[in-house]
């Protein structure tokens, strides 16, 4: 059964054992795409996964957007966000917003780098198992790039009552949805466990 | 790129699953030969395993009662889909007096001043997206509790989309907090976040676990079925 693969659409058993660099492979039944691969993914992985570490860095260290109306300004950063939610009143809003935009893109990154070093390499490491089941059990609560269509709509909606500046923090926040949502885009499910697994028996 | 001819060795040839289509052989599938994969990592298992090899999370041959979850979880979604359309999503206050606007009246409020395209967005993420994912759930549910065989092929893409979409409706909970956090200029002018963001929150995340829950596998077992009951008779 090496190569076998189970659809996750419809469970039909494919073997994919045949498939050459730059390939991917379909469900033939039900059309779910199964598996793709790719000899330099864990590369492209870590070039995204490290651009991304540079500019979530930055989008934290700059003021976000600003707004000014009838001579007041207020400024906020990218933390600040949530944080005015928290104020009043509805904690359970303000922990999603802060975990789907900050701590869990975050945490995502930091276990790609942790878990992608080791497999570039080709070294055994005790954590790749508990990493790679925490990246691919959190990619889904990772809502970077509807962060940025939500603050797109938000300037659109109060355009016409002051101006609004968007500062460095933002596009370097733009940055990094795009760098983050490629790196998890290489990262390949069944070609990265079974690289793990090859790493584990060596 | 040198090319490399890889030699298919006769045993591992005759495991080759051919490109068949749905209509034709029965396709083996890893239930029928008694093997169930692992959700988080594709591992093969034998389906009595009840902790994947690999990975150590729990295997389970089909998702457990996903019908019955994905149910419950969807109803869940249904009742706090009331509130987040009647409740205003969030207030302005401005010069002393204080205005509420509902999601649908936002999206209002911005064809009135041409806004159109941010209208669309809005409308898209937040009215179709949401209540057309509970619909099509409700539908996906409905025909496999029927063990109905309409083309399994298009209700599992209609699964991925349903899938893909989830999290977009949350555009409107992070413009209400980007708005809420930016907007507050002394007793001028300020935002603050209505129940309404609360609810569609839970709107959102309700569905999107109830997406998780559900197992498309489930639309091809029930299609396995009634070819074996045409095959009986």
């Amino acid at each position: 059964m090496t190569g076998d693969i189970a659809c996750h659409g419809c469970d039909l058993l494919v073997n994919v054992a045949t498939l050459k660099d730059g390939e991917s492979a379909s469900c033939p039944r039900c059309g779910s795409f199964l598996t793709r691969v790719r000899s330099d993914a864990f590369s492209r992985v870590l070039a995204y996964a490290f651009a991304g570490v540079i500019l979530l860095i930055l989008a934290n260290s700059f003021p976000f957007l600003s707004f000014a109306a009838s001579g007041l300004e207020s400024v906020i950063t990218l933390r600040q966000t949530p944080r005015a939610i928290w104020d009043y009143d509805m904690p359970a809003v303000a922990l999603m917003v802060a975990a789907f935009i900050i701590v869990i893109p975050s945490a995502i990154l930091g276990m790609l780098l942790m878990l992608c070093i080791p497999l570039q390499q080709g070294r055994y490491r005790p954590w790749l198992v508990t990493t790679a089941k925490w990246i691919f059990l959190a990619q889904n609560w990772a809502m970077v790039e509807v962060f940025i269509i939500g603050v797109i709509v938000s300037l659109v909606k109060i355009a016409a009552m002051a101006t609004i500046v968007l500062g460095i923090s933002f596009w370097a926040y733009a940055g990094f949805a795009i760098c983050f949502t490629l790196a998890l885009a290489n990262l390949d499910r069944y070609q990265c466990w079974e690289r793990i697994e090859a790493l584990e028996s060596a | 790129m040198p090319e490399i001819v890889p030699e298919i060795v006769p045993e591992i040839a005759s495991e080759i699953v051919p490109a068949t289509t749905p209509e034709s052989a029965p396709a083996t599938t890893a239930a029928s030969q008694g093997l169930s994969a692992c959700h988080v990592c594709c591992k093969l298992a034998p389906a009595e395993v009840h902790h994947c090899p690999r990975c150590g999370s729990a295997m389970h041959l089909r998702k457990n009662d996903s019908i019955q979850r994905t149910l419950a979880l969807l109803v869940t979604a249904c009742l706090l889909y009331i509130p987040a359309n009647l409740f205003p999503i969030m207030i302005t206050d401005q010069l002393g007096s204080s205005e509420g606007s509902t999601i649908m009246g936002g999206v209002l409020l911005l064809i009135h001043h041409d806004a159109l395209p941010v209208a669309l967005v809005i409308f898209v993420f937040s009215v179709m997206v949401p209540s057309g994912k509970l619909m099509s759930m409700f539908y996906l549910v409905w025909t496999v509790k029927r063990h109905s065989p309409v083309s399994p092929r298009q209700r599992t893409i209609m699964y991925r989309v349903t899938e893909f979409v989830g999290k977009w409706s949350m555009v409107d909970v992070f413009v209400v907090a980007i708005l809420v956090a930016l907007v507050h200029l002394g007793g001028l002018l300020a935002i603050r976040p209505g129940i309404a963001a609360l609810s569609f929150a839970g709107v959102v995340i309700v569905t999107m676990i109830a997406a998780e829950s559900f197992d498309p596998r489930l639309i091809w077992d029930a299609m396995e079925k009634t070819e074996e009951k045409n095959s009986d008779n």
